[in-house]
């Protein structure tokens, strides 16, 4: 039964193997069970407490590359809308933080745990509530299906990962591996999650913003916004080359939201708290 | 549009695009009298006319054709792009960079940090900065609260399937 078992993971590996492989004569048995073990381990799953370390890291190190925006009332407003929204999730319970950062380049990122985080260059380019709903319900839809640990997973660093990630998670942050971890995690926002997991993120988003009672249509008229910005623009740089196609979310939006969100046409978009949330942080 | 000026001040940054910007229609669109899909259609605008973006209200956006104004399937437009340079590149972005810098009494030098693919790659962590961050974390009652105080209620809905 081990047996067999071992051969369905072999198969499985499938690319990793030659063909001679499965001529049973010739495989290296021993070889074979450590690949197994490796690719066991690397698929398994990282429990919560240990995906909220591994985020505490990821958003420290953030935070290291763009500081807080030093206004408590919009980072009060922004964690007020952004703990409403998780509240329609599978996962309200998480100890979700949402923050501005002090930073022009427009973009966006999450972080495993509940981190969510938004430059202000991208809060500048938004005009209501539920443009902001939109963007931070993309941001909770990655935390929600691990898309972040999943892309530390098939970084390059997956090796790492298989052969670090319960010894070093559990141990303390001043373990030299876990540096190791956070680093490949944070790596992860200069190469970009995978394209089919933002796909996920968008139309996720627009349902977890309808569901907060917002006007859906939040996310895609923020990204129709961006769509104009010249793409020549360094702030839009990192943001357009991680993300797919500005033009292809559109139209993916556009082919599924048509008549899905009949009944939410007329969910208000509070444009004008969200100027004056925004406008009250002024000093 | 005066609260948009005033949030662009504040940040240092440009207005955003909606009000006042263009934009174009990308397939043949109905122009239609009021934001519903059974209201009067007024034209159909052929693809690539140049429209005036006058505001959105859920999927639809108010836009000016020649002297006629109407509403249009947001999605079916495309926005001008900005030719104008922006943020950062304008020279305000600077300008508000080396204010802040000075403000939060940061000795670090613009320039070090960044959310650039490089700066990522090389950036270190800032534990304190992240217990400043968790000073705003809002419980459940307060996003209720808060919600409650935007006439904000929750609906079921679910998932879409993407396709499949």
């Amino acid at each position: 039964m081990k047996t067999k078992r071992t051969i369905i993971m072999l198969c499985l590996l499938g690319a990793a193997l030659p063909a001679a492989a499965f001529d049973l004569g010739s495989v290296d048995w021993k070889k074979a069970a450590e690949t197994v073990k490796k690719v066991q381990r690397a698929n398994a799953e990282i429990d919560e407490p240990q995906e909220i370390t591994l985020g505490d890291g990821i958003a420290s190190n953030l935070l290291g590359a763009a500081p807080l925006l030093d206004n408590p009332a919009v980072q009060q407003y922004v964690n007020r809308i952004g703990r409403w929204l998780t509240l329609q999730t599978e996962r309200p319970d998480l100890p979700w933080q949402f923050g501005v950062l002090d930073d022009n380049d427009v973009n966006a990122f999450a972080a495993p745990g509940g981190y969510v985080f938004i430059t202000k260059g991208l809060l500048a380019q938004m005009n209501s509530e539920a443009e902001l709903a939109g963007v931070l319900a993309h941001e909770i839809s990655h935390v929600l299906r691990k898309h972040h640990l999943q892309a530390i997973k098939k970084g390059a660093r997956a090796e790492l990962l298989s052969d670090l990630a319960n010894d070093a998670i559990r141990s303390n942050n001043a373990d030299p591996r876990f540096t190791k971890l956070v680093s490949a995690g944070t790596e992860v926002y200069a190469r970009g999650l995978d394209k089919k997991d933002e796909f996920e993120a968008d139309r996720m988003g627009v349902v977890i913003a309808a569901r907060g009672g917002y006007d859906p249509y939040g996310l895609p008229a923020v990204l129709q916004t961006l769509q104009s910005i010249n793409p020549t623009d360094s702030n839009v740089a990192l943001m357009f080359k991680t993300h797919p196609a500005i033009a292809d979310r559109l139209s993916q939006l556009d082919r599924e939201m048509p008549g899905y969100f009949a009944n939410q046409e007329n969910q208000p978009d509070l444009a004008p708290r969200f100027f004056q949330a925004l406008g009250a942080g002024k000093k | 549009m005066k609260n948009v000026i005033a949030i662009c001040l504040l940040f240092g940054l440009a207005p955003a695009a909606w009000a006042g910007g263009y934009a174009y229609t990308i397939r043949p669109t109905e122009l239609k009298a009021k934001p519903f899909s059974d209201a009067q259609t007024l034209a159909t605008l052929a693809p690539r006319v140049r429209v005036e973006v006058l505001g959105r209200q859920a999927s639809w956006t108010q836009v000016k054709a020649d002297t006629r104004s109407g509403w249009v399937k947001m999605l079916s437009l495309q926005l001008e792009k900005s030719g104008q340079s922006r943020r950062g590149d304008n020279g305000l972005g600077a300008l508000f960079n080396v204010a802040t810098t000075g403000k939060s009494g940061s000795t670090v030098t613009t320039g070090i940090r960044g959310l650039s693919e490089e700066q990522l790659k090389n950036s270190r962590p800032d534990p304190q900065a992240l217990q400043a961050a968790k000073r705003y974390a809002v419980g459940r009652a307060e996003a209720q609260r808060y919600a409650e105080e935007g006439k904000l209620s929750a609906h079921s809905v679910g998932y879409m399937s993407g396709g499949q």
